[in-house]
């Protein structure tokens, strides 16, 4: 057995949280993961400045005229229409969580539940039918499968968020399914069964708890994955319906870069970068933290 | 075991390496090839056409390339504006009877398709005067899936009927026959002055039956033709075009097409006089929908030789704006025509829908017409053409735009001015408050551009009190969707360009025709019985000071019954490098052009 | 023999992907896809007209048979013609597939190659400067949206206000040169990007076979460092690493790269599926999506074999 195994054991018989400590512990000494997570911070607070309407309620204005410069009045100028950029990626920061949070926590629950289930039934027709299922919606081409959504949502501001979770759940699936049928050999679970709990009760109480190490990283990932794709789905005209969102400025930019105002173009692009580099490195360091291989 | 893992990632490698091999194959033929000395013109378009089918030339691009491959009856002058008709594959202009309904037309005799593995001996065939009448007659075939056939709708004696009937080639129609090998008679149903219009379109390139039976629906990427070119090569990225080696010798006469030295002298077009085209040995055109790309390809030297200025480039590019002057840079570098769009944009309200159209309470239709003409007063359109026309659109009121003989210079500006303060008095005198004003839906297609239309116009709204989360945006995966909301009456505003078809506001005024409404192109569903009888009165008659006060009467109708939000024609800026001699056109003449483009200094 | 029987049996359970792939795209498709009818209609169409182009289409038809013929026409490998463009879809599939595997061969080859080196690199060194240094590289090559790494390669390599050195749009691979010409930018655009995620993934990989205890015990008895990494680390990362490899082949085949191909102006199969998805071209969906099953199956059949084939334990049954 790997000390994984015996670790994450330890958390269920009563040892505490010997392993979460220890990652606390490990993590904090991680200098560009402590770094990382206080950028998190930052952009959190600036999305939840949005949503308690702090800054950022005027981005859908038009005060301005075309193409301002940067000034005292526009922080960093104005748009093709007169609309303030800053205004707009501040409020951009909030979509970016939303969307981030909303497919993070879709696609790892999603993918917990239907990975913890096929790994408990592994070899029965439940784990065939889990495993038919993700190989199916993996080989359907992504784009097709935003688009239709998108389609068949009406239009709906949802559309990206749902066919995002609808596959990016494969991923933590698979990890989970793997994990999960190392754990239900364990005695653990044995005397689980031996004491007569229900499959569910075993499941969601015994079992998955214990992959949540795997949930919290893939989670962070899936997040960072989310903003990137909704650049490129809002450039193809398959992304966030109404509101404003990074993806949304840097595809109006691409008509304007040419014409050398650069202002929406980097507004979006340095506000992104910068959540996804420290997402990246927070994620980075978690996985560190997490591993109770890693020699540090 | 290593050589195990050697083995299979060998094995992995060589299906990966076996793949370029096929891809390295010649895709396109020999022919297909730029040769050094050659004079080729490398031209660019927006977007790809998708058929090279004449029935089904719907779109510019597919009728600036289909032009060149296939022949028309008529055609518009390469040089002459306004614009003018002049006979192509027709020998004169056609022979109308007295009561304007029977037209005889004689084809050029002597004209031949380009030699085709379709033709028994692969030889090209004559074109004679049945050819037309099959090819008129396939746009109400619908297996060929027309896209033509509203141009020739209940015009011609007995085509629908034969269309009814099951449209069987082996029938006659009565009134469209061939009288013998070169002479063409169509026998119309009630006058239609623009027929001869119809016949300079794409639609109506003559295509030969043998052809259309050899590749069956390939047809589409296979054109043969007598035009002045021919196809050899033809994907999502690029056409290429050869100029066809028997093409009739018909030496330009530059007078004759309307040359113009004064405003045309700069662009050396005299160059062509008394030579018979096409000049080129060889024509590309590029298709690139990114803006950005086309014009970083525009602006080296070995690639594209076409491009439209960008609106995002104007401000680098031009020393002026009115009138339209290139920076001295420039200027050295490429010649520029800068020309008014024979088309406009407007957004037509729908009058079926009763919150803001037509109502069965005469009170609340009253009402309905204060907040249409609200939303009008309210709408920006100088501040539209500032963000995305660079101020080079020209903003006129009505539905007859400036580039049509038609165009009416004494109305009034009203309706095209921006008044917020009016729309706001208007609103209250009629009752309209944030409460109860309703919903608008705002159909767009994706995109950065029609998404800050929308947000521009939702911008402008809340300025005469329009609440934002009542301006609401419904977004369209595709044209083709949002075409079909249009057609089914589902939009309460019907936000559109519109390209003219021929130059007569005829093709305008149908917009707002009654029996057009929806699923006609009336998307508005305007129904006004003084419109449409003026309508029905004035399709009959030729062009006439009296057909033109009939026009602009129902123009002032559209504008008092503030139907819709119009309306700004754009304004086109072409630029070519100083070594293609042409004058390039976007309007009626469009692809046509290229038949006389020549280049001097032909590339090393 | 062994291998072929096994082969075998693997494609025929491959069957229900396949069928299940197909149905469900196809639903997708028909219940929810773009309408094509308005799309082929003229600027005047009567009711009768826009009904004639619906049956034509087909929508007039129950799901079941249509979904039988689809499966027909996969096995017959016939689609028919394009909707848009009325050419036979397996002329277009022939044309533009070897395109974008000319384009995407280079930089899928470069950014897995280098990804593997780097990866290794990162992974002696690890703690160490060399490995920080390339780790963030990738960190940043990650942060960065391909859109804009296109834009930007473009402006920079391509056009005039740049550096001027190779072609803006346009393919040609007639000879070797001009191949390369072309193929150049879309290549480093590509790299730039791919190789943030696979030096991540590669050496997340080869640390994990570095601390696993038979390699600790190896560099305990003294094995030399290039032995060591060639036999206990490199061969035993394989699996994973080919697994990744094998695996996107068919996205490369199929999905092409949209953006790349309309940036760059090269008629590859990305564009053709894009614009099939937002058009509705049914017939050239079908075939692209029945294709992209059919090359997962192959994929997990030669993952499977490779396993076998570096790890004997791992037997075919």
């Amino acid at each position: 057995m790997s000390t994984m195994n015996t670790s994450a054991v330890s958390g269920i018989d009563g040892h505490g949280d010997s392993l979460w400590l220890k990652a606390a512990r490990k993590f904090k000494r991680d200098r560009v993961g402590m770094w990382a997570l206080f950028g998190v911070f930052i952009y959190a607070v600036i999305a939840l400045g949005v949503v308690f309407g702090f800054w950022g309620g005027a981005w859908a204005d038009v005060t301005g005229p075309k193409w301002a410069p940067v000034s005292a009045e526009y922080w960093f100028g104005t748009n093709i229409i007169g609309q303030d950029i800053f205004a707009r990626a501040l409020y951009s920061t909030r979509t970016a969580f939303e969307v981030g949070l909303l497919v993070a926590i879709g696609a790892t629950a999603l993918g917990a539940v239907f990975g913890a289930v096929a790994g408990f039934f592994s070899g029965t027709w439940i784990d065939e039918i889990i495993i038919w299922v993700m190989g199916v919606l993996d080989s359907v081409p992504f784009i097709l499968l935003v688009a239709a959504i998108a389609y068949s949502l009406g239009g709906s501001p949802w559309a990206m968020h749902i066919a995002m979770i609808a596959t990016f759940w494969i991923g933590t699936a698979r990890l989970v399914r793997g994990e999960v049928i190392k754990l239900k050999t364990l005695e653990y679970v044995e005397a689980a069964h031996a004491i007569g709990l229900g499959k569910v009760k075993i499941i969601f109480r015994h079992i998955l708890p214990n992959t949540f190490h795997i949930l919290l990283v893939q989670a962070t990932i899936s997040f960072v994955a989310a903003i990137k794709s909704e650049v490129i789905l809002s450039f193809l005209g398959l992304g966030v319906k109404d509101g404003m969102s990074w993806g949304l400025m840097i595809s109006e930019s691409t008509f304007e870069v040419l014409a050398g105002f650069f202002n929406n173009f980097i507004a979006a692009s340095v506000l992104m970068f910068g959540l996804v580099m420290a997402f990246n490195m927070f994620s980075d360091a978690l996985q560190d933290a997490l591993d109770p291989r890693s020699v540090k | 075991m290593v050589r195990a893992v050697a083995t299979c990632q060998t094995w992995v490698s060589l299906a990966l390496l076996l793949v370029p091999l096929v891809a390295c194959s010649p895709g396109e033929n020999a022919v297909a090839k730029a040769v050094p000395g050659q004079k080729a013109f490398r031209y660019s378009l927006d977007s790809a056409p998708t058929s090279l089918d004449p029935v089904r030339a719907s779109t510019l691009y597919a009728n600036q390339i289909v032009v060149n491959l296939y022949d028309t009856l008529y055609a518009y002058k390469y040089l002459q504006r306004p614009y003018e008709l002049k006979p192509l594959l027709a020998e004169a202009m056609p022979d109308i009877s007295a009561d304007g309904l029977v037209y005889t037309i004689r084809l050029k005799q002597g004209v031949h398709f380009i030699d085709d593995i379709a033709f028994p001996d692969g030889r090209g065939r004559e074109v004679i005067a049945d050819d037309f009448v099959y090819s008129l007659q396939r746009h109400f075939d619908p297996a060929t899936r027309p896209g033509g056939t509203w141009l020739w709708q209940g015009r011609i004696e007995g085509l629908d009927d034969w269309k009814k009937t099951g449209s069987d080639y082996a029938q006659p129609v009565s009134g469209l026959r061939a009288l013998d090998r070169y002479t063409v008679q169509i026998k119309l149903t009630k006058p239609y002055p623009q027929l001869v219009d119809t016949l300079a379109q794409g639609f109506s390139g003559i295509v030969p039956h043998e052809a259309v039976e050899h590749y069956g629906r390939e047809f589409s990427v296979n054109p043969v033709g007598s035009g002045p070119f021919h196809l050899v090569s033809y994907d999502t990225t690029k056409a290429v075009l050869l100029p066809n080696p028997a093409f009739r010798q018909e030496p330009v006469d530059l007078v004759f097409e309307g040359y113009n030295s004064d405003t045309q002298g700069q662009y050396g077009i005299d160059i062509i006089e008394g030579r018979s085209p096409p000049f080129l040995d060889r024509l590309e055109i590029a298709f690139i929908k990114e803006g950005s790309a086309r014009w970083s390809s525009f602006t080296k030297d070995n690639e594209i030789q076409y491009a439209g200025l960008p609106n995002e480039q104007v401000n680098r590019v031009l020393a002026s704006t009115v009138p339209v002057i290139l920076k001295p840079e420039y200027a050295e570098r490429y010649h520029m025509r800068s020309a008014l769009e024979a088309g406009f944009v407007f957004s037509a309200f729908n009058m079926d829908f009763p919150e803001f159209g037509y109502n069965e309470n005469p009170v609340r239709e009253q009402r309905n017409h204060a907040l249409r003409c609200a939303i009008i007063k309210g709408f920006d359109w100088r501040s539209r053409n500032d963000s995305w026309y660079s101020n080079l659109g020209v903003i006129f009121p009505g539905v007859i735009p400036p580039a049509v003989p038609e165009y009416d210079t004494t109305l009034s500006a009203a309706s095209v001015s921006y008044d917020p303060e009016g729309a706001r008095t208007l609103l209250a005198a009629n009752n309209w408050n944030a409460e109860n004003l309703p919903v608008l839906v705002y159909g767009t297609t994706p995109g950065p551009t029609s998404r800050l239309f929308y947000e521009q116009f939702r911008a402008w709204m809340k300025r005469i009190g329009y609440p934002p989360e009542n301006i609401q945006l419904k977004t369209y995966a595709t044209f083709g969707d949002i075409a079909k909301a249009w057609r089914n009456s589902e939009l309460p505003l019907i936000s559109k360009g519109w390209g003219l078809d021929y130059p007569d506001a005829e093709n305008t005024l149908q917009l707002f025709y009654g029996p057009n409404g929806s699923p006609g192109s009336n998307d508005g569903n305007y129904n006004n019985p003084e419109y449409d009888d003026m309508f029905r009165q004035a399709s009959v008659m030729q062009p006439s000071p009296e057909r033109t006060a009939l026009y602009r009467h129902m123009n002032r109708l559209i504008i008092n019954d503030c139907a819709a939000i119009t309306g700004l024609s754009r304004r086109g800026i072409a630029l070519w490098h100083k070594n293609v001699i042409a004058l390039p056109d976007r309007n009626f003449v469009g692809g046509r052009f290229l038949k006389y483009v020549d280049i001097v200094q032909p590339e090393s | 023999m062994e291998i072929l029987q096994y082969s075998l049996r693997k494609l025929i359970a491959g069957i229900p992907l396949v069928l299940g792939v197909t149905l469900i795209s196809f639903l997708l498709i028909v219940y929810f896809g773009p309408d094509k009818t308005y799309d082929l209609l003229g600027k005047n169409p009567t009711a009768e007209e826009i009904a004639e182009v619906r049956s034509q289409l087909g929508y007039d038809r129950p799901f079941v048979p249509r979904y039988l013929e689809y499966l027909h026409e996969v096995i017959t490998f016939d689609f028919g013609n394009s909707e848009s463009t009325d050419e036979k879809v397996s002329t277009i599939l022939s044309r533009t597939i070897p395109v974008s595997i000319a384009l995407a061969l280079p930089g899928f080859i470069l950014g897995n190659v280098l990804g593997v080196m780097f990866a290794l690199l990162a992974a002696y060194f690890r703690g160490r400067w060399i490995d920080k240094f390339i780790m963030g590289f990738a960190a940043i090559g990650m942060s960065i949206s391909f859109l804009i790494a296109i834009i930007g390669f473009q402006i920079l390599l391509s056009s005039s206000d740049g550096l001027d050195l190779f072609p803006v749009r346009g393919w040609d691979t007639s000879t070797p040169l001009q191949y390369l010409r072309y193929v150049t930018v879309p290549t480093l655009a590509t790299v730039f990007i791919a190789l943030g995620y696979n030096t991540r993934f590669y050496r997340a990989v080869i640390v994990e076979e570095m601390t696993r205890d038979h390699v600790r015990t190896a560099k305990a008895f003294g094995t030399p460092p290039a032995r060591l990494f060639y036999r206990n680390i490199l061969k035993n990362s394989m699996i994973p690493i080919v697994t990744r490899i094998v695996f996107s082949i068919p996205f490369i085949v199929i999905s092409g790269s949209l953006l790349l191909e309309s940036y760059f102006g090269i008629p590859g199969i990305g564009k053709v599926t894009y614009d099939a998805i937002i058009t509705g071209d049914q017939p050239v969906l079908k075939a692209v999506v029945a294709l992209t099953a059919i090359l997962f199956v192959v994929a997990q059949l030669l993952t499977d074999i490779c396993y076998r084939a570096v790890d004997p334990r791992v037997s075919l049954k």
